[in-house]
């Protein structure tokens, strides 16, 4: 039995402390993901409570032949954002520029600070589904089967869709 | 396979700017031709430093959140011990015997209340053997009033 089953076993049979060990595992991940997809804490926190809400309430639901337990609450925790990129987008506010770790480290040449101020900007800019595949394949170093299962799509379409989002990123980097 | 210039380009925006993380199966094609094209170096390099941009960006922080994920989860769990205690007290599976048998069980609280408040306080009532001679009285039809005296 892998480690995955067991946890999953355990949260199924109502064992509190596998449940929790699983948000300690997997929330940085989730939180991190979510933060990247919406740009703030508090709707990052709603979609991190509710991911989690849902690996206790749907545990068992999970069925290791298609999935890890990493790549399903990733897969809810995309859905949950598309949703809620979809519902009110105009809502959303940014806060990348305050939420971040590393404010007490040498300030950047201004160059740089620009660059990445573009970056940040081209990346919010990206489709909900070309900026989810270019942070779970270069933050999250999942494979791009394993974003395929996570976004609910072919291979084939997710390597188009990972293609247009870095040229379009390095193209808004060069303007 | 034969790499063309289409294909290359293609791996280096599918799959990014390193090398190991081209497919295997055309690694080898790739960086031959990587090795011998300017063209292609130069489209590499570009992604390399978008890469190394997107590793520059800072990485968030959501102060207190595990603490509040982990409290939301604790009372999850809490309110599982209940669900338990109902399942066991609960037949498993047949939803239509739990929908007769839980509001069964709750009518039956106050009746079982009732016999246990009944059994541990005597209400007034006096001893067995004073009842005894009570009934003894009506059935002798005597004047009660004197029995009582």
């Amino acid at each position: 039995m892998t480690d995955d089953e067991a946890l999953m076993q355990a949260i199924v049979a109502g064992d509190s402390r596998a449940y929790e060990a699983a948000i300690r595992q997997h929330l940085k991940s989730i939180s991190h993901f979510a933060f990247r997809m919406l740009g703030n804490s508090k709707d990052t926190e709603d979609i991190a409570q509710e991911t989690f809400l849902r690996l206790w309430t749907h545990a068992s639901t999970w069925q290791r032949e298609k999935a890890s337990v990493s790549t399903w609450l990733h897969r809810i925790a995309h859905n949950l954002c598309i949703d809620y990129l979809r519902k009110d987008k105009s809502s959303l506010s940014s806060e990348y520029e305050d939420e971040h770790e590393g404010s007490d480290r040498p300030a950047d040449a201004p160059e740089r600070t620009q660059q990445l101020a573009a970056l940040q900007q081209a990346l919010e800019c990206l489709p909900e589904r070309q900026r989810s595949a270019v942070v779970l394949s270069h933050y999250h170093g999942f494979s791009n089967k394993e974003i395929a299962t996570i976004m609910d799509i072919s291979v084939d379409a997710l390597e188009s869709i990972l293609a247009r989002a870095r040229r379009s990123l390095k193209a808004q980097l060069k303007h | 396979m034969n790499m063309t210039p289409e294909r290359f380009a293609q791996l280096v925006e599918t799959h990014g700017s390193q090398p190991a993380r081209w497919p295997e199966q055309e690694r080898h094609a790739a960086e031959a031709w990587q090795r011998d094209n300017p063209a292609a170096q130069a489209l590499c390099r570009e992604y390399a430093q978008l890469e190394a941009l997107l590793d520059a960006l800072p990485t968030p922080v959501l102060p207190g959140l595990e603490q509040r994920v982990l409290r939301r989860a604790a009372s999850l769990a809490g309110d599982n011990l209940l669900d338990q205690a109902m399942d066991w007290l609960l037949p498993h599976g047949d939803r239509l015997l739990a929908w007769i048998w839980r509001p069964a069980l709750v009518a039956c609280l106050p009746l079982v209340c009732g016999i246990y408040m009944a059994n541990f306080f005597s209400f007034g009532i006096s001893g067995p053997e004073v009842a005894w001679e009570e009934e003894l009285a009506l059935l002798a039809l005597n004047d009660y009033a004197e029995i009582a005296e």
